[in-house]
This record gives structure tokens, sequence and C-alpha cells, in this order.
């Protein structure tokens, strides 16, 4: 049986884009994952939310901005993008995404859909 | 369909704890291990809600290492066996570290 | 009997490791099916064979080299993590043989063969 199902899995991004490297590591993942056809999701959490928030410049601090290649997820079949309500709230943040499919999730759905993947991965 | 939450951070100096509580649902299960250990002492614990059904473990030697005190009226002490155990015999697992 | 994967992303300088090890090593020996490690991130640096850890602390390659003589466990290496923090599977060769040279796609294999997978 195990080897036969794809396992619904969930990347769970938890940190701030630029001062460590989890953002790109776990992007590295949700890239192979969606081009291998693996099922995956992709949820942000915590400082994790800032990721996906709109009107970011990595350039001006010689990131190489991998956050741009957030657009690209539909071509790798990432196309459930979850988000915290709570986190955005507890940063004063609104729901202004620099991609478009992204679904914000009150504190409660958001564990619900997290918990309905077989497999998580936190970065 | 529980999950098991391992807690490897302490709250104190990471927002980690927080967030597995942010997506803490009834039943799941939390083993407190590493510097997880160190929520046994922070406020946060007590937001648990009793009535939850969370079950909270701590692995012995990790707390006993950091002069962690476990009250075993609150929480289960368990081993390292116990903590395969349960990865197996829970739905999934998030590490929060 | 329920399959287990593991993925390792601390370093050997970290008591976290010690921790790593503590659990695939019990898993092992209680008779669990663990299908492999990958090592990601930090946790590459357990392959290098020129990291030095002090003689009198905690030596993770000698309980890696153990584990996977002993249960011939898989210890995958994701060599894009690896060639970042100066190992390399070209001369001069300094990722320690008991690792597999991998890449991401591994990890998918691991995800799908596995009933838990358990990051460290």
């Amino acid at each position: 049986m195990s080897d036969t199902l794809n396992k619904l899995t969930a990347i769970l991004n938890a940190k701030a884009p630029y001062s460590n490297t989890a953002g790109k590591d776990a992007l590295d993942i949700a890239l192979i994952f969606g081009s291998f056809e693996q099922p995956t999701s992709l949820f942000f959490q915590g400082d994790g939310v800032w990721q996906l928030m709109q009107g970011q410049d990595g350039a001006i601090i010689s990131v190489k901005d991998y956050l741009k290649t957030f657009a690209a997820f539909e071509f790798y079949d990432l196309e459930n993008i979850y988000i915290c309500q709570e986190s955005l709230t507890q940063r004063g943040l609104t729901a202004a995404f620099h991609i478009e499919q992204v679904k914000v999730l009150a504190k409660k759905e958001f564990a619900e859909k997290l918990a309905s993947h077989h497999t998580v991965l936190r970065f | 369909m529980p999950t098991l939450h391992i807690v490897r951070q302490s709250a104190f100096n990471s927002d980690d704890f927080a967030q597995c509580l942010q997506v803490l649902r009834d039943n799941d299960v939390i083993a407190f291990i590493d510097d997880g250990c160190y929520n046994l002492h922070h406020q946060l614990i007590n937001t648990i809600n009793s009535e939850a059904g969370i079950q909270l473990n701590v692995i012995d030697k990790h707390a006993q290492a950091r002069a962690i005190t476990i009250d075993e009226s609150l929480y289960t002490v368990i081993n390292m066996n116990d903590l395969v155990n349960l990865t197996l015999t829970t739905s999934r697992v998030i590490t929060w570290q | 009997m329920k399959k287990l994967a593991v993925v390792v992303t601390t370093p050997p300088y970290s008591n976290l490791s010690v921790t790593a090890l503590d659990y695939i090593e019990t898993a092992l020996k209680s008779g669990v099916e663990l299908i492999g490690v990958f090592f990601y991130q930090y946790g590459v640096i357990h392959a290098n064979q020129q990291a030095q850890i002090a003689s009198d602390e905690f030596q993770c390659i000698d309980q890696w080299q153990a584990l996977q003589e002993t249960y011939k466990l898989p210890l995958h290496l994701c060599i894009t993590a690896a060639e970042k923090r100066g190992l390399s599977d070209e001369e001069p060769n300094n990722i320690h043989p008991i690792f597999t040279v991998s890449g991401l796609g591994e990890l998918v294999e691991l995800v799908n063969k596995a009933d838990r997978l358990v990051q460290f």
C-alpha cells in the first residue's frame, strides 16, 4: 500500500525570507516535489508569512530573490498555498501578497488543513 | 487522527512552541524534547486547554539533564523508545525546531 | 510493519544531532523498518570528513558508521546542500564513504515509501 500511494505532503514555512536559508531550502523541496508530481501544499505561519508579502526587494540587500520563483508555483502544480490569518494579524499585516492563489485561513481551518496531510516538513 | 508535535525549542527563545499551539487539535500529542523541556517553565504551557485531551510527554533524560523537574500529575515521563512508538501510533509528525 | 524515514537538518556539533542518533538507534534496535536517513541543510556537515570534533566530544560520525554497518542503513546526502557547505564528490572527495550522494528526488522517494517521516 505505502509504495503505491503518493503521500500528500505539506511544507510548512516558518522563517522570514532573508536572514537564513530556510525559505529557499523549503522552496527547493517544493519545486522538486512538484516536478515529481508529488501532491504538495505550502503553508505559511509565524514569520514565514513574510515570504508572501508584497513589495519586497531582496536585491537591495544582495539576496538572489528566490521569492520571485513563487510566481511559477502553478507550473509545478503547486496550487494549494495556505497562510495563517492569526500570524498576519499578530504582525499587523493585511492580505496583500506577491502571488495570487494564496488562501488565508483562520487558525482552526489552518490547523485542520495541515492535519489533512500525510507528511509535514517544516522549515 | 492525532498529530505528534515534537517540540525542541524553548519558547523563551523562539516562536516555535507558540506556533505549535496555533495548530494544536483536540487529542493531539506533544513531546517535549531537547530545549523543548524548558517550556515546562513557560506560561504558554498553561494556555493548553486541559479538556482538549492533549497528551503531554517529556523525555526524562532531556529534562533531567537540564534540571527540569517533571510534575508527573501533569506530564507523562517517556524515554526514546516511547518517542519512537509515538511516531508510529500517531498519524503524522511535526517537528518544531 | 510501518516504515519510517528520517530527515536530519542539524550539524554534528549540535546536541540536537545526538538526539536524532539516539532516536534512530532506538528505532533500529526495536526492529522498526527505517528505510533511510536524508541529510539536508546543516545536516550535510555530518558527511564532511574534514570536520574536526574535539576528541572528548560526542563523535556523531562513529555512530553513523556503526548504524550504517550494523543495519545497512541508507544515509542519503543532499549534494546541493552539501556543495554549498564545502563538500564535494569530485577530487579531492571529502565526503565520508558511508554516505550516498543523492538529491531531493530521493526525499520524494522516502516520503512516498515511508508511513512516517520524522524531521530532526
